[in-house]
C-alpha cells in the first residue's frame, strides 16, 4: 500500500463513507466460530451465489452478545438494523428469503435493534 | 415505502406471552383494516427486561412498557395511525452501556486495515506525533485520568512518566494480553475485534515514553487473536505506521509478538519480563520496577490491552472528554465479562460507577435459572465475592477494594443459590495454587495448606478451629509473597469467609451444604412414599449401593454409595432426595 499521510487517512475515510449498499455480518470471533459462525458464514457466501443477490457478506468481531451467538447483523434499505441471534442453517435461509427478499423481518430471532449512532 | 415496523416482547421474569399478544395485536390490526401496513414482530430480545409487556416503534424510537391488552386499541389508533405518542405508557431507558474500548468490535472487519482507518483509526496517533511533544501525550493522560485496566488500576500516565523519565537510550513498551482469570475474556475480544486499536495504543505509548520497540505478549490459547495481531502488525508496516519515521517525523517503532506458554503467573509484569526474555516465567521482588529496570535491564512500560486500546480515543478527543465519564477517581469505562448464572452473558462495557445491579438486571437481563443471585465475583483468583446485599455499590476501583474484592481484569461471575461459597473458594484456591510458580514459600505451602484445609471442610472433616488457621495462613501469605499472585490467592477464601462465615460453620459444625454441591456432605436416599419400585436406580448405580426388593422397598446404603447422583438423575418420580 506504501506509506500513508494523514490526508490519506482523510481519503480512505471518506472512500469508506456509508455508501448506502446492503451487507450482512457475521461475528467471527473465537466465541462465534466456537458457535458454528464459520459455517453460517460459508452458508450465506453460498446461497447469495446461487441465488444471485447483490448484498455483500462480511466479517467482524464479537458484538459482545456471546450468548446469542452465532450472531448476524443485517442492514437491507427501508428496514432497521438488527442483529440476528443463535442463527443456524434454517435461520440463514430465513434471513435471506425473509429479510434480504422479502422486506420483512424474521420474527422470534431478533437479540439486538441497532440504533443509529 | 414499507410496513410500519413494530416490536413486540413480553419481558416479565417468569413468563412468556408473547405469542398471546402477537394473536392479538394482529387481531386488533386486521378489524382497523391495518394488516399489511404494518409489520409486528416478535423479537427474541428487546434489551428491557421485567416491564411486562414491551412494544417498540423502531423507526420513531418510541417504546411502550407494561401494556396491557385493553390498551391496544389506543397503541394501533394513536400511534400506528397518526403516530402520535401516548405519554401514560412512554418507557424511555437511558442506555446503560458506554463503548469506548469495544467501539469497533462487531462493528468492522478486524483483518482490514481500511474499515479501521475509516473509523478514525490511527489519526490518533498522526495527530499526537504532527501536533504533540510526548510530554503532552502523558499530559492528556493524566488529564484523563486513566487508570490501568489489568487488575491494579495505577494511572497510566505516572506509569508511562516515570518510564519516560529514567535516563537510558533503549527503553521499550509491552502489550500484556496474557489474559488468564477463569471467565475473563475481555482483552480476546478486543484483540480478536479491534486489533488495530491496541497496536495504535501500543505506537502512541512508545511514542510517549521514547521506546523504539514494542512486544505483544499474548498467551499462546488465543491462536485467533494471535492470528489477527500477525496481520494486523503486517498491515501497519505496509502503511507506514509502524517501521522507520512514522508519518515523516524522526520518530521510529517496531513490535514483535511473543507467546506465553500458558502460565498464569506470566501476567505478572516481573514474570512476564523474564518470559519474554527466554527465561522460566518467575517473578522477582519489586523494586526496582520496570518502569526503572525492565526488559533486558531496560526501563520498560507494560500495559494492559484494555488500557492501550483507550488510548486512542483519549488523544483524539481529549482528556478532559475521557474524564467527564465515570466517578471521581475512577475515569471512563471498564469492560467487563458477564458470566455465569445470569441470561445474557457476554461483553459489556458501563461507564464507572454504574452498580451491580444494572450490569446484572439491567443489561444482563436478570437470572438465568430462575433462582435468586447470592453473590458476584469479581476479578477472578486475585479477587472476591460481593454478596447481593451489596448490589446496589457503584463499581469503581475504590468500592470494590473496600468489599474485599477487586475490579480485576473484568471477570464478573454471577453466582446463584446453588452455587456453594466453599466450593467456589476452594475452585479459586486451587487454580492458585495449581499456578503458582513455587519460587517464594508462603505462596507455595501457604496455598497448599489452605487447600487442604478446605478439602477438610468440605469433606466432613472440618474443624471450627481450621477457619482460624485459613485466616492466620491468609494473612502470612498476603504480607509475605513475593508477587500479586500469591499476596491475593487467598482472597476468595478470606472474602467468603468475611461474608458467607455461617456457610463454613454449616459444613463444619452441621456437616451439611445447603447448596448441595460438597458432595461429601449429601446424603441420597430413597423417598418410599414416591417410590415405584422400577429399580431404575438400581440398575443405574455403580457401586450397587442401593439395596432391598420390591416388597420392602428400596434404600440407599451410605457406607458403601459414592455421591455421584446418577440416582438422582434418572429417577422419573423424583423419589431420591439429596440433603
Amino acid at each position: 500500500m506504501g506509506k500513508l499521510t494523514p490526508k490519506d487517512l482523510e481519503r480512505i475515510k471518506t472512500a469508506h463513507a456509508d455508501d448506502g449498499k446492503d451487507w450482512i455480518k457475521v461475528g467471527m470471533s473465537t466465541c462465534g466460530i466456537a458457535a458454528g459462525a464459520d459455517k453460517v458464514y460459508a452458508l450465506f457466501v453460498e446461497e447469495i451465489k446461487k441465488r444471485n443477490l447483490n448484498i455483500q457478506v462480511k466479517k467482524c468481531g464479537c458484538q459482545g452478545m456471546c450468548y446469542s451467538e452465532p450472531s448476524v447483523e443485517v442492514r437491507v434499505k427501508g428496514l432497521p438494523d438488527v442483529i440476528y441471534g443463535k442463527v443456524d442453517k434454517e435461520g440463514v435461509i430465513k434471513i435471506l428469503d425473509k429479510h434480504v427478499c422479502g422486506n420483512a423481518l424474521v420474527k422470534d430471532s431478533i437479540y439486538e435493534l441497532r440504533t443509529k449512532r | 415505502m414499507g410496513a410500519k415496523i413494530v416490536f413486540i416482547k413480553d419481558t416479565a421474569v417468569n413468563q412468556d406471552t408473547t405469542q398471546d399478544f402477537y394473536v392479538h395485536f394482529s387481531n386488533i390490526l386486521r378489524e382497523n383494516a391495518l394488516e399489511g401496513k404494518v409489520q409486528v414482530v416478535r423479537v427474541a430480545d428487546i434489551g428491557i427486561y421485567g416491564q411486562g409487556l414491551v412494544v417498540k416503534f423502531p423507526e420513531e424510537n418510541i417504546i411502550y412498557a407494561n401494556v396491557q391488552e385493553k390498551d391496544l386499541k389506543n397503541i394501533v389508533d394513536k400511534t400506528v395511525r397518526d403516530g402520535q405518542v401516548i405519554k401514560e405508557l412512554l418507557y424511555q431507558p437511558e442506555p446503560k452501556q458506554l463503548r469506548i474500548v469495544l467501539r469497533n468490535c462487531g462493528e468492522i472487519d478486524p483483518e482490514n486495515i481500511d474499515e479501521y482507518i475509516a473509523k478514525d483509526g490511527y489519526r490518533a496517533l498522526a495527530k499526537a506525533i504532527n501536533d504533540y511533544q510526548p510530554e503532552q501525550v502523558i499530559e492528556e493522560l493524566k488529564k484523563s485520568g486513566l487508570r490501568g485496566r489489568g487488575g491494579a488500576g495505577f494511572p497510566t500516565w505516572l506509569k508511562w512518566k516515570l518510564t519516560r523519565e529514567t535516563p537510558e537510550a533503549q527503553k521499550y513498551v509491552i502489550c500484556n494480553a496474557d489474559e488468564g482469570d477463569p471467565g475473563a475474556y475481555m482483552d480476546r475480544g478486543v484483540l480478536e475485534g479491534d486489533p488495530h486499536s491496541v497496536i495504535e495504543g501500543l505506537i502512541l505509548a512508545g511514542y510517549a515514553i521514547g521506546a523504539s520497540k514494542g512486544y505483544f505478549y499474548v498467551r499462546a490459547e488465543y491462536p485467533l487473536a494471535v492470528e489477527r495481531i500477525e496481520k494486523a502488525l503486517k498491515q501497519a508496516y505496509d502503511c507506514g505506521f509502524l517501521g522507520k519515521n512514522i508519518f515523516g517525523s524522526s520518530f521510529s517503532f517496531e513490535v514483535d509478538i511473543r507467546l506465553g506458554a500458558g502460565a498464569f503467573v506470566c501476567g505478572e509484569e516481573t514474570a512476564l519480563i523474564a518470559s519474554i526474555e527466554g527465561r522460566r516465567g518467575t517473578p522477582r521482588p519489586r523494586p526496582p520496577y520496570p518502569s526503572v529496570k525492565g526488559l533486558w535491564g531496560k526501563p520498560t512500560a507494560i500495559n494492559n490491552v484494555e488500557t492501550l486500546a483507550n488510548i486512542p480515543p483519549i488523544i483524539l478527543k481529549g482528556g478532559a472528554w475521557y474524564a467527564s465519564i465515570g466517578t471521581e477517581k475512577s475515569k471512563g469505562t471498564k469492560v467487563f465479562a458477564l458470566t455465569g448464572k445470569v441470561k445474557n452473558s457476554g461483553l459489556v462495557e458501563v461507564p464507572m460507577g454504574i452498580t451491580l445491579r444494572e450490569i446484572v438486571f439491567d443489561i444482563g437481563g436478570g437470572m438465568f435459572s430462575g433462582k435468586g443471585l447470592k453473590a458476584i465475583q469479581t476479578g477472578g483468583p486475585s479477587g472476591g465475592v460481593i454478596p447481593k446485599e451489596y448490589l446496589d455499590t457503584p463499581v469503581d476501583y475504590e468500592n470494590l477494594q473496600k468489599l474485599g474484592s477487586i475490579m480485576g481484569s473484568g471477570g464478573m461471575i454471577v453466582m446463584d443459590e446453588d452455587d456453594c461459597m466453599v466450593d467456589i473458594a476452594k475452585f479459586y484456591l486451587g487454580f492458585c495454587v495449581d499456578e503458582s510458580c513455587g519460587k517464594c514459600v508462603p505462596c507455595r505451602i501457604g496455598g497448599y495448606q489452605m487447600l487442604n484445609l478446605l478439602n477438610k471442610i468440605t469433606e466432613s472433616r472440618g474443624e471450627l478451629t481450621d477457619l482460624d488457621s485459613l485466616k492466620r495462613i491468609a494473612v502470612a501469605m498476603q504480607k509475605a509473597s513475593l508477587c500479586a499472585l500469591g499476596q491475593t490467592a487467598a482472597n476468595p477464601v478470606v472474602s467468603t469467609i468475611r461474608y458467607f462465615e455461617e456457610e463454613y460453620k454449616d459444613h463444619i459444625v452441621n456437616k451439611k451444604c445447603r447448596s448441595h454441591k460438597c458432595k461429601h456432605l449429601l446424603n441420597y436416599n430413597v423417598i418410599q412414599e414416591k417410590c415405584k419400585r422400577c429399580r431404575v436406580c438400581v440398575i443405574n448405580c455403580p457401586v450397587n449401593a442401593i439395596e432391598g426388593d420390591k416388597e420392602k422397598g428400596f434404600f440407599v446404603d451410605p457406607k458403601t454409595c459414592v455421591r455421584c447422583g446418577k440416582c438422582y438423575e434418572v429417577c422419573k418420580f423424583n423419589a431420591i432426595f439429596k440433603e
